[in-house]
C-alpha cells in the first residue's frame, strides 16, 4: 500500500537545497540550557543555532536529553538556566507571542480523537491567533498538504496510524512557523509512513523552514540534517556536518574486495596509493582502509587488477554517525 | 481570556458528543427525579402541628409565652394548635402517641428567675430532628433571645435602683408586642418545604451537577494523558488560560446540566422551582460551588480516572450528608448541623425557601453567598494546585 508523504508530491518544492545567506538571523539560537530533575542533570549547558532553511539534528540515545532540550526550546518546560532566542527575540515565560514562530510536533500523537481533522486544525489555529477566512483557507491548504481533505470531517479516532501522524505534523505547520520542531516523529511508524515523513521534512527544509529534528535513528540524521549535534547524558558532545563529525574521530572508509589471484602483490601495489592507510590480504580478498573511498575507488580497482587479480565484488563501508557515537561514548546509539 | 474561551468551547463540544457525559449529567438525574417523585408519597406541604404546654410557673413571663407568643400562632391561618398538659409525663406521652408534635415544659419559678436575671430553663420534648421539634425550638429560642435582651435592660435598671419586677414584666410584654420576635410568616417561610417533585428535581440536580462539572475540572489531567498538554503549552497562550478554559467548561457543563433538569422537571415532572430569576441566580451559585469543589479535587489527583473516582465519591458523600436522599428536616439534629458544610444543604434550603409566596433573592441571599464563597475558595485552591502541577510537569 502506497503511503502519501506528509506533503503531497505536487507541493514539494524544488528539492535543491538553497543555503540561507550567512547574514540571516538564526531562527533559533539557544545557549547554556540547563535542566535538573531532582538529582539528575537532564540537560547540561546545551546550545546550538539553526539558520533559516537548515535542518539541525539532535542525535542521541533514549534518555539523552533530546526531548527535555526541545521542551525548553518550545517554552513547554521552564529552564533552570540558559537563553532561547527565536528569530532574535528572547523566549521567556511571559513572552508567549514568540512561541507563535514555532511549530511543535511532539513525539506522541497530540490530537483530539473525538474531534474531526478539521476541528483539530481549527482549534489549534485559533490558539495561534488565527480566525475567520484566513483560518478556513489555511486549514483547507493544510488538509490538502497532508492528504486528508477527503476525510476532514471524520473523527480522528477512525484514522489509521499514518493518517494521525500526518495530522500531527499538519497541526505543527498550520500557522506557517519559521522553526519546525519535530520530536522523534518516526518512532513507532511503519517504514512507508516513515519514508513519507522524511520526504516531507526534506521538502519543508527546501522551502526555507528551519527544522530542529530529534532522533535516535542514525540513518535519519544522516539523510535529513545539514548539521548534527550528538547529545549524550544531557550534553552535546560533538556538533557539525556528518563529514566533520566523521573526520573528528579520524575514522577511515573500509573497502573490501572479494578477489582471486596474486593478492600479496596487489596489496603491495595498493599500499603505494595516496590515502591508503593499510591493505591486508585474507582468504578470499583484500581489506583496504582508505580516506574518501568513493573518490579513490577507480584508482583502487586499477591497482588491484594490474597484476592479473580478478575482482568479484566491491563493498565500501563508510564510517557513520553510529560509529562516531560509539567512538565518543563507548556505547551504541540504541543502548 | 480568548484562549480560555477557545479551550472551554472545545471541551464543551467534546463532552456534548460524549454519551457518558450526557447520561451522567442529564439523563440519570432526570430519570431519578421523575421516578422518586412518582413512587415516594408527598410528605411535605403546608406545615401544621400541635404543641402541648406544661405550665408549672403560671407567672407573668410564662403567660406572655403561652398567651401571646404561642397563641398568636394558632387559628385558621396559624401553624399550630395549642393544648395544655397537667404534667411532664402526660406531655411526653402525648408526644409519643402523636397527639402533639412537641411539648414545652415551663418549670415552677420560671418567672421569678427571669425577673431576678438568673438562668431560667425551658424544656422542649419532641422527636429527634422532626419539623415539629424544629419549629417549636425556633419559637422558644426567639422568645428566649427577647427575654435575654430584657434581662440586660432590667439589670441596668436594677443598678440605678429602680423596681425590677414590674419593669421586667412590662418590658417583656412591650418587647414581645413591639418587636414581634416570632411571626407566623417567618416561621412558615423558614420551615416551608417544597413539594416532592420539586425536592427530588432539585436534589438530583445538585447531586449530579458534580458529574457535569468534573468533565471540565479534570480537563488538564486529561490533556496530559492524551498528550495534547505539551502542544497547548507550546502555543502562544498563557499557561493559566489552559486552567481557566477547564474551569469555564466546568461552569458551562454544570449550568447546562442544571438548567436542562430545571426545565425538564418543570415541564414534565410537575416541579415548581420558584420564581425564575432567583432560581437562575441560585443555580449559578450552586454550579460555582460544584465546579470549585471538582476543580479542588482534580488539583490533588494524579490522573483523570483518579479525579473522576474521587469526585464521584465526594459527590455521593456530600449528597448523603446534605439532605439529597433524606430531607434535612427528617435528619437528626447533629447530622443536620453537619449538613451545613455541604453545598447541597444550602441549595435545597434555598429551594424550600423559594416555595414560599413572595420569596425572592433577598430570602435566599445567605445560600447564594455561601455557595458562591464555597466555589470561589475551593476553586482558587484547586487552580493554584493545578498550576503547580503544570509547572512541575
Amino acid at each position: 500500500m502506497a503511503v502519501a508523504p506528509v506533503l503531497t508530491p505536487a507541493r514539494i518544492p524544488d528539492p535543491q537545497h538553497v543555503p540561507a545567506p550567512e547574514t540571516a538571523l538564526p531562527v533559533l539560537a539557544c545557549s547554556g540550557l540547563r535542566k535538573r530533575f531532582g538529582a539528575r542533570q537532564a540537560v547540561d549547558d546545551v546550545g546550538f543555532t539553526i539558520a533559516p532553511g537548515e535542518t539541525y539534528g539532535l542525535l542521541g540515545p533514549n534518555g539523552a536529553g533530546k526531548t527535555t532540550t526541545i521542551s525548553m526550546v518550545c517554552g513547554i518546560l521552564a529552564r533552570d538556566a540558559g537563553e532561547v532566542r527565536i528569530q532574535g527575540r528572547e523566549l521567556t515565560p511571559v513572552t508567549t507571542v514568540v512561541k507563535g514562530a514555532i511549530g511543535y510536533v511532539p513525539q506522541d500523537l497530540a490530537i483530539y480523537p473525538d474531534l474531526s481533522a478539521r476541528e483539530n486544525l481549527v482549534f489549534f489555529g485559533r490558539l495561534y491567533g488565527m480566525g475567520g477566512g484566513e483560518l478556513r483557507r489555511r486549514v483547507d491548504e493544510v488538509l490538502a498538504v497532508i492528504d486528508l481533505a477527503e476525510r476532514a470531517r471524520e473523527r480522528t479516532s477512525n484514522f489509521s496510524g499514518g493518517m494521525k501522524r500526518r495530522l500531527n505534523i499538519g497541526i505543527g505547520l498550520l500557522h506557517r512557523p519559521s522553526l519546525l520542531v519535530l520530536d522523534e516523529p518516526t518512532v513507532g511508524v511503519d517504514p512507508q509512513s516513515r519514508n513519507a515523513i522524511l520526504e516531507s521534512v526534506e521538502a519543508l527544509s527546501a522551502q526555507g523552514m528551519g527544522i530542529l529534528y530529534t532522533t535516535h535513528y542514525m540513518e535519519e540524521a544522516e539523510r535529513l540534517c545539514d548539521r548534527v549535534g550528538i547529545i549524550d547524558e544531557g550534553k552535546i558532545i560533538a556538533e557539525g556536518t556528518r563529514r566533520e563529525l566523521v573526520a573528528l574521530v579520524g575514522q577511515l572508509d573500509r573497502v573490501t574486495l572479494a578477489a582471486v589471484g596474486d593478492l600479496a602483490a596487489t596489496v603491495r601495489e595498493l599500499q603505494q596509493l595516496a590515502g591508503v592507510q593499510s591493505a591486508t590480504a585474507h582468504e578470499g580478498g583484500i581489506d583496504i582502509l582508505v580516506s574518501e573511498a568513493r573518490n579513490q575507488l577507480p584508482a583502487l580497482l586499477a591497482a588491484a587488477t594490474r597484476d592479473g587479480v580478478t575482482v568479484k565484488s566491491v563493498e565500501v563501508v563508510e564510517p557513520d554517525l553510529e560509529a562516531v557515537f560509539l567512538h565518543l561514548t563507548g556505547k551504541a546509539l540504541r543502548d | 481570556m480568548r484562549a480560555a474561551v477557545v479551550i472551554a468551547w472545545r471541551i464543551l463540544r467534546q463532552r456534548l458528543r460524549d454519551r457518558s457525559a450526557i447520561i451522567f449529567a442529564v439523563v440519570t438525574p432526570l430519570g431519578l427525579a421523575l421516578a422518586f417523585a412518582a413512587i415516594i408519597p408527598d410528605f411535605t406541604g403546608s406545615f401544621h402541628t400541635t404543641i402541648t404546654v406544661v405550665d408549672n410557673d403560671r407567672g407573668e413571663v410564662a403567660g406572655i409565652l403561652v398567651d401571646h407568643v404561642l397563641a398568636d400562632l394558632t387559628g385558621p391561618d396559624g401553624i399550630l394548635d395549642l393544648t395544655e398538659s397537667p404534667d411532664a409525663a402526660s406531655a411526653r406521652q402525648a408526644v409519643i402517641d402523636g397527639d402533639a408534635g412537641a411539648a414545652i415544659l415551663i418549670p415552677a419559678g420560671f418567672t421569678p428567675s427571669v425577673q431576678a436575671g438568673s438562668t431560667a430553663e425551658l424544656t422542649i420534648l419532641a422527636g429527634g430532628g422532626t419539623v415539629d421539634g424544629e419549629v417549636t425550638r425556633s419559637i422558644v429560642t426567639d422568645f428566649a433571645n427577647a427575654i435575654g435582651t430584657i434581662q440586660l435592660m432590667v439589670a441596668t435598671v436594677d443598678a440605678s435602683g429602680g423596681a425590677a419586677d414590674a419593669r421586667t414584666v412590662a418590658a417583656a410584654q412591650a418587647a414581645t408586642e413591639a418587636a414581634s420576635p416570632v411571626s407566623v410568616d417567618d416561621l412558615v417561610a423558614e420551615h416551608r418545604q417544597a413539594g416532592i417533585s420539586t425536592f427530588y428535581a432539585a436534589a438530583m440536580a445538585i447531586m449530579f451537577v458534580f458529574f457535569a462539572t468534573q468533565y471540565g475540572a479534570l480537563a488538564v489531567l486529561a490533556e496530559r494523558q492524551e498528550g495534547t498538554l505539551s502542544r497547548l503549552l507550546a502555543a502562544p497562550i498563557p499557561a493559566a488560560s489552559i486552567l481557566l478554559g477547564g474551569a469555564l467548561a466546568a461552569l458551562a457543563l454544570g449550568l447546562v446540566s442544571m438548567l436542562v433538569l430545571q426545565a425538564a422537571t418543570t415541564a414534565i415532572g410537575g416541579a415548581d422551582w420558584g420564581p425564575p430569576l432567583p432560581v437562575l441566580v441560585l443555580i449559578v451559585a450552586a454550579v460555582v460551588a460544584a465546579a470549585g469543589i471538582s476543580i479542588l479535587l482534580a488539583g490533588f489527583a494524579r490522573t483523570a480516572e483518579e479525579a473522576g473516582t474521587i469526585n464521584a465519591i465526594v459527590a455521593l458523600i456530600l449528597s448523603a450528608i446534605g439532605g439529597v436522599y433524606i430531607p434535612l428536616s427528617q435528619m437528626p439534629e447533629a447530622l443536620s448541623r453537619v449538613a451545613q458544610v455541604t453545598p447541597h444543604a444550602w441549595f435545597l434550603r434555598a429551594i424550600d425557601t423559594l416555595s414560599a409566596p413572595g420569596a425572592g433573592i433577598a430570602q435566599i441571599l445567605p445560600s447564594i453567598l455561601v455557595l458562591g464563597t464555597m466555589g470561589a475558595v475551593t476553586g482558587a485552591i484547586g487552580l493554584v494546585r493545578a498550576q503547580r502541577v503544570l509547572v512541575a510537569r
